[in-house]
């Protein structure tokens, strides 16, 4: 075993990190300033990929960069329905139980799921790359798909614009005092009612965008979202949930032991992922980079 | 008192007899209802009286079907003997995972359940050459006797009885009385001497148990058991009929499955978007009735009884 494929193995786990940061990322800010888990939070990624490919389908025969104008419109469209279902539906949860959430998030799956099913078919759907993204780079003599590249482009600027966000604007600071306690943030005067559907909407937008990137990775098939969901459960609880930093070591992490254990134990890849994910909650609940006030 | 063993009285009757007037196609759903009741029952020790969400109780509910599916396709065990080595070796995994799952509450118990969850799930997929993989295990035909749907649904019916007394008896007992009181006030329950996590442990491994045993009814009910069954998409249906019957109420659970089954039925008969319409319905009753069918109607029949004095 050489070093250049050791190398081109880690550079796939990375892209897979990657994808798994865009999906997990709305994921874990939404679960930690709204304290919701969204068991839909996938299903929605997957509807960002679908509206990605309808985007295409009308645009490129006319333009030449239709690919790169759908992804965000897939992210802006789904940021419209994300901020509908917060307004509609899980405004009316905020103070429910813990069970009554991830019942309705649940369901929210089930009928989003469906609705796909209704307007997109049971065909799969792919997109037909653009010239510039059809031919492999070599990279140290490792072969990576072109188009990965841009997925790792996509996911560190994410990272680094939602780093910025919470950072250095008024609004992320509102967030990440959220995060850490909802009540003093009311108390200063915040309302916390809009917070949260901005918070919402920027969640979904992100997943939404994650959904167009993937779509051109490969075909976009139903189901997708019901493997990735618990793949980005894993993430969120390893790095630990509500913080930037742990989703993005916790995509890497679950993307690198992914694309190297199925080189010796291709069975074993999900189970590995799942053992370390118990191994975290049992020992760290809140993950490598959570803060334990949540327990 | 005697209005429940009344209520109880007639239920069994109903059971016994129904099935004798009715076509073949509503015995297999009556069959059916008390599988997912049983194995909603057994979800409810961990919820209703435990307090805890186990999104991840499919795998027992799984684990359960393949050990019954298995030792009759390949060592062509009888069905009887099949049903206690179920909830043996459902016992056996709770015993296991449960371990880890009791330290943990609310939230992160519900993450842990499902992880482990779908680790079973995952194992079960992927073992091709002991379980099938995808392709599941076919040919679980029950005993002779049990062939015909009616004396399939006797079978069951016998089972579900005897189960759900003995979980009737578990909530009644002084054990059940310290889940409620864990579900409580864990803290203040630790503090009058009672070891917490050993008491949430037990009660996993029993819910663990007869969640086997409803799986072990189910392979030979519709002779072959799959992967899915496993899943953390299952894994939401006792949770749903439970809040759907009203978790605390013992017969919640049963009033759920008989009204998400029959729905179920009934909603497949004309359309192919079963999801659709479930999920829209958890909404609906998650929104409007948050205490589940038995809490509204107990509501009315209170209101009825003081009107009427």
């Amino acid at each position: 075993m050489d070093l250049t494929f050791i190398f081109a193995q880690f550079l796939s786990g990375l892209t897979y990190g990657m994808v798994l940061f865009l999906v997990s990322a709305g994921l874990s800010l939404i679960f930690g300033v709204m304290n919701i888990l969204n068991f839909a939070h996938a299903t929605l990624w997957l509807m960002g990929a679908y509206f990605c490919y309808t985007f295409w389908n009308y645009l490129h025969q006319t333009l030449s960069i239709a690919l790169w104008i759908s992804i965000p419109l897939a992210g802006l469209v789904m940021a419209l329905i994300g901020a509908f279902i917060e307004i509609v539906l899980i405004r009316r949860i905020y103070k429910r139980e813990l069970y009554e959430q991830l019942l309705i998030t649940y369901a929210l799956t089930l009928i989003l799921g469906d609705l796909i099913k209704i307007f997109w078919g049971v065909t799969d759907k792919l997109i037909e790359r653009p010239e510039i993204i059809q031919k492999p780079v070599f990279i140290f003599g490792a072969p990576l798909d072109s188009y990965f590249i841009f997925v790792n482009l996509a996911g560190i600027f994410v990272a680094v614009a939602l780093w910025c966000f919470l950072k250095f604007t008024r609004y992320g600071h509102i967030v990440k005092a959220a995060v850490y306690s909802r009540e003093m943030v009311s108390a200063l005067g915040i309302p916390i009612p809009k917070i949260y559907t901005m918070v919402f909407t920027l969640g979904i937008f992100i997943a939404g965008f994650a959904g167009g990137i993937q779509a051109p990775i490969g075909s976009v098939t139903l189901g997708m979202d019901m493997s990735i969901i618990i793949q980005a459960f894993c993430v969120v609880v390893i790095g630990g949930f509500g913080s930037l930093i742990g989703t993005f070591v916790g995509s890497l992490i679950v993307g690198e032991v992914y694309s190297f254990s199925i080189l010796y134990w291709p069975d074993g890849a999900m189970v590995l992922i799942f053992v370390i994910t118990a191994f975290i909650l049992i020992v760290r609940p809140w993950g490598l980079f959570g803060t334990p006030t949540r327990m | 008192m005697q209005r429940r063993t009344f209520i109880v009285f007639f239920l069994i009757v109903m059971a016994v007899v129904l099935p004798l007037v009715v076509k073949e196609f509503w015995v297999h759903i009556f069959s059916e209802i008390l599988i997912h009741a049983l194995f909603a029952l057994s979800f409810n020790l961990i919820f209703g009286y435990m307090g805890q969400l186990s999104f991840g109780h499919a795998a027992y509910y799984g684990i359960g079907a393949y050990t019954t599916g298995l030792l009759m396709v390949k060592a062509n065990l009888p069905l009887f003997v099949c049903l206690p080595i179920s909830m043996i070796t459902a016992g056996i995994a709770a015993t296991i995972l449960g371990y880890f799952c009791v330290r943990l509450r609310g939230i992160y118990f519900a993450i842990l359940t499902m992880a482990f969850g779908q680790l079973v799930y995952y194992i079960i997929f992927q073992w091709y050459s002991f379980t099938g993989g995808d392709n599941g295990l076919q040919g679980i035909n029950p005993p002779e006797i049990l062939m015909k749907a009616q004396n399939y649904y006797y079978f069951v019916l016998v089972v579900f009885i005897i189960a759900g007394y003995i979980l009737y008896r578990i909530g009644e007992s002084p054990f059940g009385y310290t889940l409620r009181a864990i579900r409580d006030n864990a803290e203040r329950t630790e503090f009058i001497g009672i070891n917490v996590q050993r008491y949430m442990h037990m009660n996993f491994i029993i819910a663990g148990m007869f969640a086997g045993l409803a799986g072990a009814l189910w392979g030979p009910f519709i002779r072959s058991v799959a992967p899915d069954l496993c899943n953390w998409h299952h894994s939401g249906i006792p949770v749903f009929m439970t809040i759907l019957g009203g978790p605390f109420y013992f017969f919640g659970p049963l009033v759920g499955s008989i009204i998400y089954t029959f729905l179920m039925a009934i909603v497949t008969g004309y359309t192919e978007y079963w999801p659709l319409v479930s999920g829209t319905i958890i909404i609906l009753v998650v929104l409007s009735l948050p205490s589940g069918f038995l809490g509204v109607a107990d509501n009315v029949i209170k209101k009825l009884f003081v009107r009427g004095n």
